[in-house]
């Protein structure tokens, strides 16, 4: 279907016009675009959680210093914690363009620990390579499975996946015949350390991000200005910020920045989903998927095949996940990960995803799953215990959501 | 104000009287400047304006849901102030709100007495007052029946017993019959006629319908921007008036367009190809077989009652309709079956409900405008260009003249005529050459429908092929070339437009025979009050 901006109804705006209103701006019948709302931009419902990242570390590396600990900013704890985060964190992305596309997953963890076991149960027999790709196809298939029961039959997907959670965990069992699995050949152990383990030295990429990013804002204030805009946005201020936050990372550690795989591959990945997501059609639609649906189809995108995607995605991530647990311990407990979908979900709570589909941002999740995994931590440092972590992991989560909620009700009356 | 009142009214005793309202919302947004309005028992009060003037925010204030920012509201002489809508409801206001807040899955008799008070889920008592409130309307339905079984009318007609069983003195309508068809307004009429007549009951009536307004009324009140301009005993007015009120300029009423035949009829080649042809399509228990050419410049009007099968038929041939069979051809290319398939091809649905079926709400104007081709403003072919899609909304908000002050407003801000118009805007960015337009001007009010109209007449001369469905006849014998009658799924009969009149239209889609012609369509439009009497 060829596209067009013109269009023949009669005093339509021709394209060429375009350029007249873009160029000055303020043109005669062009828009006065709305002055960037600070207040809004950096509301506790838009920043929370970053707000209470950085509010949580403060008060971690100020306790630190105050028992005389070890640095609690050193490069190396900060990875151990985004490294303990990332398998929450892959599943958490994933879990957040399910909850956009407006559907749910509890599944995830039973599909990783299913994942996890063929990809022990097989890799001394074929190798770990052809193994770790049959985990991820029956992995997807999973999600496939799911995402047809939801979208052909029209169950809710609560249900489906809360049946697929048991059901998945007793193949799981059934799988494992109740024992834990774990692999013996010495070229698989090998292959699974060069997959999971050890960190690589970042500190070019992140250069060339920090400077990326400051580039970015720089354009994007010209432009601004060049169109008569308010020059200074929320957005180009928070790539400033992180700009400098990443070249202050390269100066602080003289150069050498080693990131855990795990850490990279969650990064890499949660950058992808963002890009899919902010800046391609295929991103577009899956929010108007999930903003109202019927809209949606009736506007020719195919809903069905969208929502599917996202289980696909979801029960995907979740086996890479499961791989990635596999190769750190070898082995695989039939009871492995359970419990786990809540905490991801937990963590796209926590990044303000809202459950009735159609908003979301994926980089909030990553620092939901980090803000839970710096409690776990805390506690540790604290030497508090485990006995006090649910309670406040609950109260964070609960606080988090009332705050979305109430901060979300735009003033009406 | 004169009292040459010759309906029964036994005491025009003044039970609301606002002075100067005023309403400004916290985002500095002015609704209402200076309202006076005074409500008397036993009388039948029109209210009217055009979309945004502020009529739903007055509703909301006098049934407690908000609170006013300025002025005094009297109620049965006493200066109040609604504390919530509950408070209201128990001092003696009902409303019935436009989109109805009835529970589905609840029973009717369940659902009239949902606000009462009291612990026990079945009440013996509350048959017998079921029985007492439908003896009062005039209106007999299954206390039992689940809700969501029964047709809109119906449930009309349960949010008004809902509205009685309160025992109130003042009822609010919103909208009460804009999506209802003809036969079940009739009832509507009849009790509000009852109630204002017999009870004495002062009934708030709101209306974007000018003929029921004039037939209907006592009185009308008129505003605009947030401001009364009109008030006037219904029997010294006409419907030019009240529209030029409502509108505020001399109105390009409906009838100013010619009837499209006399222009087009020298255009029009029906032995040419045809852009779009319909072969055989129907879909079961819902849609007979169809078979239709429609030639480039044509418009075809679907007349047929809620429930014909006339939205079923834009669906089917939108492709949005599993179960559908048969074949559709744009440009003699038979498509596919699927929405993306119809899109592909340049089809353009405008559904019927614009909120729930056409527009994403956390969308602005401008992402919900780009939403079916966004392909033209992207970078590559896959990756929208934001600059490009607010220059695309604001060319939307011009050449519609939808009312907003940036493309970046969020549809859920915009009045119903403005957001049916991003609607429609959503398909003119892209070669789109069949449009199947759903009761594009329903619940707006006159500018916007005229705009609207004109749009349509628009798209035809430029070589699209059109199908408009509408419940106002009158206005699809203004815009359509080819009228076809729907009813019970089936099309029933084609007319030339020159050929045949609203009033055929009606019998023929109301499926009454000749003999009960003259009575029926007398009492249609303009003598709905040969019912009440």
């Amino acid at each position: 279907m060829v596209e067009h901006d013109a269009v023949a109804v009669p005093g339509a705006t021709r394209p060429e016009v375009r350029a007249q209103e873009h160029g000055t701006g303020k043109a005669a019948g062009s828009w006065t675009r709305p002055t960037a709302n600070w207040a809004r931009a950096f509301s506790l419902r838009e920043m929370g959680v970053y707000y209470a990242l950085i509010l949580l570390i403060d008060i971690l590396a100020l306790v630190t210093l105050h028992l005389g600990h070890p640095n609690y900013f050193s490069i190396l704890n900060i990875t151990n914690v985004m490294y303990q985060a990332s398998l929450t964190a892959i599943m958490a992305v994933a879990m957040t363009v399910i909850l956009i596309s407006g559907n749910f997953d509890l599944s995830v963890a039973s599909v990783a620990a299913l994942a996890a076991a063929v990809l022990t149960g097989y890799a001394d027999q074929i190798g770990f390579m052809p193994a770790a790709l049959l985990a991820m196809t029956i992995a997807c298939l999973a999600g496939l499975l799911n995402g047809s029961i939801v979208q052909l039959l029209g169950i809710n997907a609560f249900i489906v996946t809360l049946g697929t959670l048991t059901a998945i965990r007793g193949i799981v069992l059934i799988f494992t015949d109740g024992h834990s699995l774990s692999v013996q050949n010495p070229g698989v152990l090998d292959a699974m350390a060069a997959f999971e383990s050890g960190r690589v030295n970042v500190v070019l990429p992140l250069v060339v991000i920090g400077l990326a990013l400051l580039a970015s804002a720089v354009w994007s204030i010209r432009q601004a200005r060049a169109a008569g805009d308010a020059a200074v946005t929320p957005r180009s201020v928070g790539a400033i910020v992180a700009a400098l936050c990443v070249l202050a990372v390269v100066i602080a550690t003289r150069g050498v920045v080693p990131i855990p795989k795990p850490v990279l591959y969650m990064l890499g990945f949660t950058a992808l989903i963002w890009f899919t997501l902010t800046y391609t059609i295929v991103g577009r639609r899956l929010y108007a998927v999930g903003g109202n649906p019927e809209a949606a189809r009736l506007s020719g995108i195919n809903v069905v095949r969208y929502k599917l995607l996202a289980f696909v995605l979801s029960s995907g991530a979740a086996g890479f996940a499961g791989i990635l647990f596999a190769s750190r311990l070898h082995s695989i407990n039939p009871a492995g990960l359970q419990g786990a979908e809540l905490t991801v979900i937990a963590a796209a709570i926590l990044g303000g995803t809202a459950l009735y589909g159609g908003a979301g941002s994926v980089i909030k999740t990553l620092a939901g799953a980090l803000l839970l995994y710096s409690l776990t931590n805390g506690f540790n440092i604290l030497n508090l215990g485990a006995n006090y972590q649910g309670l406040i992991e609950g109260i964070v989560v609960v606080t988090a959501a009332a705050i979305y909620t109430v901060g979300g009700q735009r003033k009406t009356a | 104000m004169t009292e040459q009142d010759d309906r029964p009214v036994a005491a025009s005793e003044t039970l609301l009287r606002l002075e100067g309202i005023a309403k400004t919302f916290p985002n500095g947004t002015v609704a209402l400047r200076s309202i006076d309005l005074t409500v008397e028992r036993g009388r039948v009060h029109g209210l009217l304006g055009a979309n945004g003037a502020g009529k739903s925010t007055l509703i909301k204030i006098i049934s407690g849901a908000i609170p006013p920012s300025g002025g005094d509201m009297i109620w049965k002489g006493r200066p109040t102030r609604w504390q919530s809508p509950r408070a209201a409801n128990d001092g003696g206001v009902a409303t019935i709100h436009q989109h109805i807040p009835l529970v589905p899955d609840l029973s009717v008799i369940e659902n009239v007495f949902l606000g009462a008070h009291g612990v026990w889920r079945r009440d013996p008592s509350a048959h017998r007052r079921f029985d007492a409130l439908c003896a009062r309307v005039g209106y007999q339905i299954d206390p039992d029946s689940r809700l969501g079984d029964l047709s809109i009318g119906a449930r009309q007609m349960v949010a008004i017993l809902q509205a009685l069983g309160t025992g109130a003195d003042l009822i609010i309508m919103d909208e009460p019959t804009a999506s209802l068809a003809t036969d079940e307004r009739e009832l509507v009429y009849a009790v509000v006629r009852r109630l204002s007549q017999v009870e004495h009951k002062a009934i708030l009536f709101v209306s974007h319908f000018l003929d029921e307004i004039v037939t209907l009324t006592d009185c009308v009140t008129v505003i605009r921007d947030g401001t009364q301009v009109m008030h006037a005993e219904t029997d010294d007015i006409d419907e030019d008036r009240i529209a030029k009120a409502i509108v505020g300029k001399e109105v390009a009423a409906l009838t100013r367009l010619q009837p499209a035949s006399v222009d087009m009829d020298g255009n029009v080649d029906v032995h040419a190809k045809p852009v779009l042809e319909l072969r055989d399509l129907c879909s079961p228990g819902r849609l007979a077989p169809v078979s239709l050419r429609i030639a480039a410049g044509e418009v075809i009007g679907i007349a047929g009652l809620l429930g014909s099968g006339r939205s079923e038929l834009l669906h089917a041939v939108f492709g949005a309709d599993a179960a559908a069979t048969g074949e559709v051809l744009v440009n003699g290319r038979r498509i596919g079956r699927g929405t993306a398939a119809a899109v592909r091809a340049g089809i353009a649905l405008v559904p019927e409900d614009r909120m729930q079926q056409g527009l994403v709400p956390g969308f602005e104007i401008w992402r919900n405008t780009t939403l079916p081709a966004l392909r033209g403003v992207s970078r590559g072919t896959f990756m929208p260009d934001a600059n490009r899609e607010r220059m695309r909304g604001w060319n939307a908000v011009q050449r519609l003249s939808i009312k907003a002050a940036s493309p970046d407003a969020l549809v859920t801000e915009l009045s119903g005529g403005n957001a049916q118009k991003v609607t429609i805007a959503k398909w003119l960015f892209s070669d789109v050459r069949v449009f199947l337009l759903d009761e594009p001007t329903a619940g707006i009010d006159i500018g916007a429908k005229t705009d609207i109209l004109r749009l349509v007449r628009q798209l035809a001369a430029d070589g699209n092929a059109v199908i408009i469905v509408s419940s106002e006849f009158e206005e699809l014998l203004a815009v359509a070339t080819r009228l076809i009658v729907m009813r019970d799924g089936r099309c029933v009969a084609e007319h030339p437009a020159g050929n045949v009149s609203e009033h055929e239209l009606l019998l023929l889609a109301g499926g009454r025979d000749t003999a009960a012609a003259g009575v029926a369509a007398h009492s249609h439009r303009h003598a709905a009050g040969t019912t009440g009497q």
